[in-house]
């Protein structure tokens, strides 16, 4: 069994066997394991992975491990910053261009269990593009991901993102665009919002763009993107208000929907209670959990 | 080492082949039938922040009391702390304090035969320090309804923790020994309603307040707290706190090791917020299992409310 206090700190998540103890509160261990669960929305270090490159990203890691364990998470995906200057460590940006093989270390630490967007930065379009061909095209990243804060933020209507989008979806990756409807106005103009992305979304029909925590406000959000079949949504980033999924399932349907858990920022039993205690049907759960993003990377790859 | 073979093999994995769902089938755990207790907590949770009645902005699906209780048992609650959502909004809360214990009144509880339908739902009634009848509310949720707790909603009331009539109220609770649950936060600034906006409560104030009033016994109802403020509350011995808003992974056990486990009171803003949700960032603490019983309920045995015959 896997004990809550296990002395081997570094060692990657075991799914192997249940927990020591079961959690209140979350379904049958074999039940979790059987929706065979992929998180689209990993957060280790997101803001910056560490002086140098990566041990923020591993701390987080190792702080993570018995959520992953207990919610029997199979594959995250996370947001690697790789010296585009989405941070504002220009020591560190410079480190991940020269020694981009830092960029990989989360990887080997967690062999087998780790997925990638690389954050890419709109305002510095020749750059990104760079470095989708390096990390997309060449490398092992599955996507991009668009902030919605910080350097590398550009509201989404902008022409650059939707050069850089364009360029994902030819690579065939995964287009993960920060969204958030906040009361109250924007966080900043760089912000994007859901019904931006819908505004942009029908030049992009037949591809999916990934509208991350469905709006935060996710009522307004939903009903946003609700027309665009291309528009999918993210479940994680606010609390565990009751309703969230069903009505995203009565909207969208549960094929448009993707799990993200927010770890370590947020907790899995927020974030994994949001579908696992959904009054939906289990292939729903199913679909939600993995199953869908697992089809999203399959027409990619 | 190219995406695919990063992808191939978790793809292979992920076949279908392991999980075989029935078309339409709900897989909700609240079946409405008495449930096992958890193994961790024997005796049974108690959840002391709850709510009863319509949330003003949004249909909750465990908003109908008898879906709530068959939640909450589901999930091993034995006991209920709640309060009303009416009380945020309603002017006449005497209506609303003698129409939340009537709800109470006639819900949860074992049958004759000791298996447990649902949680005994215990009355918390609201009190607004500002409403000049306040002394006869608070007066009949001890006496009338047998309450020995109340909720307070400051910042839905119009007042700071700073205010005179705050104060006043607290002299009143102390020497009865009720405890007071302040709500800091029930919705997220960012998400609420556009012509409801309710800031956080200003906790600042509490501190001193309370130093000067030792036998005040107060507990703070969906905080997210942090820094010096959490520092300045976690040196109040009295002072305890809920789980309901506590995020992150490590969240709880931040908490606890701030405060120390004893002055955690498990608590999940149910029906508003998920209730596994808080259940499972418990669990997500990786206590020792002595520590998760006594949040999850012991913490919260030793204290009203308890719920006594009206007088």
């Amino acid at each position: 069994m896997n004990e809550p206090a296990d002395m081997d700190a570094s060692r990657p998540p075991d799914l192997s066997r249940p927990p020591a103890r079961a959690v209140p509160g979350l379904p049958p261990w074999e039940r979790l394991r059987d929706y065979e669960i992929w998180d689209s929305y990993f957060t280790p270090s997101h803001s910056h992975p560490g002086a140098d490159g990566f041990s923020r990203v591993l701390a987080d890691l190792d702080a993570t491990r018995h959520a992953v364990e207990i919610g029997c998470l199979q594959k995250l995906c996370y947001f690697p910053h790789v010296g585009l200057g989405t941070t504002r460590d220009e020591a560190l940006e410079t480190l991940l261009r020269t020694e981009p093989e830092r960029v990989l270390r989360p990887f080997e630490h967690w062999p087998e269990r780790l997925l990638g967007m690389v954050q890419v930065n709109p305002h510095r379009l020749r750059d990104s593009l760079e470095a989708l061909d390096r990390w997309l095209r060449d490398g092992p990243m599955v996507g991009a991901y668009f902030s919605g804060g910080g350097p590398g933020a550009l509201v989404c209507t902008h022409p650059d993102v939707s050069r850089l989008y364009e360029r994902v979806l030819e690579l065939g990756g995964v287009v993960m665009q920060h969204t958030w409807q906040k009361t109250g106005g924007k966080g900043g103009p760089n912000e994007s919002t859901p019904a931006e992305l819908a505004s942009v979304a029908p030049r992009f029909a037949g591809s999916v763009l990934v509208c991350a925590h469905a709006g935060g406000e996710w009522e307004a959000g939903i009903r946003a993107v609700a027309a665009h079949e291309n528009l999918w949504i993210e479940t994680s980033g606010f609390d565990a208000t009751a309703g969230f999924i069903e009505m995203a399932v009565r909207e969208l349907g549960a094929g448009r929907i993707l799990f993200g858990s927010h770890l370590p920022s947020r907790s899995l039993g927020t974030e994994l209670c949001k579908v696992t205690a959904a009054e939906i049907t289990e292939e729903e759960k199913h679909a939600i959990l993995g199953a869908n993003f697992r089809s999203l990377l399959g027409t990619v790859g | 080492m190219k995406r695919r073979d990063f992808l191939a093999s978790g793809l292979a994995a992920g076949s279908l082949g392991g999980f075989v769902a029935p078309s339409g089938v709900r897989g909700d755990e609240a079946s409405g039938a008495a449930a096992p207790l958890p193994a961790t907590v024997p005796e049974g949770v108690v959840d002391t922040n709850t709510s009863l009645g319509a949330w003003p902005f949004r249909r909750l699906p465990l908003e109908e009391a008898g879906a709530l209780e068959a939640k909450l048992g589901s999930l091993g609650v034995v006991e209920a702390w709640a309060s009303s959502f009416e009380g945020l909004l309603h002017r006449d809360l005497r209506g609303v304090n003698e129409r939340l214990a009537e709800a109470c009144a006639t819900r949860g509880g074992a049958d004759a035969g000791a298996s447990r339908i649902g949680p005994a739902f215990v009355p918390v009634g609201v009190i607004n320090p500002l409403d000049p009848a306040w002394e006869g509310d608070f007066a009949r949720c001890l006496q009338a309804h047998g309450m020995r707790a109340v909720r307070l909603y400051p910042a839905w009331h119009g007042y700071g923790l700073d205010a005179p009539a705050f104060a006043a109220f607290l002299d009143a609770a102390s020497a009865s020994g009720a405890l007071v649950q302040v709500s800091v936060l029930l919705e997220d600034v960012r998400t609420q309603h556009p012509v409801a906006r309710v800031g956080e409560v200003d906790l600042s104030p509490l501190p001193d307040l309370l130093e000067a009033r030792s036998q005040a016994r107060v507990q703070l109802l969906n905080a997210r707290l942090r820094g010096e403020l959490l520092d300045r509350l976690a040196a109040v011995p009295s002072l305890l706190f809920d789980t309901a808003r506590t995020e992150s992974t490590g969240g709880v056990r931040d908490l606890a090791a701030a405060v120390g486990a004893e002055r955690v009171l498990f608590g999940s803003h149910a029906p508003f917020l998920i209730p596994e949700a808080a259940l499972v960032r418990v669990g997500e603490a990786a206590f020792e299992a002595g520590v998760e019983r006594a949040v999850l309920g012991g913490n919260a045995r030793g204290l009203p409310p308890r719920s006594t015959p009206a007088a």
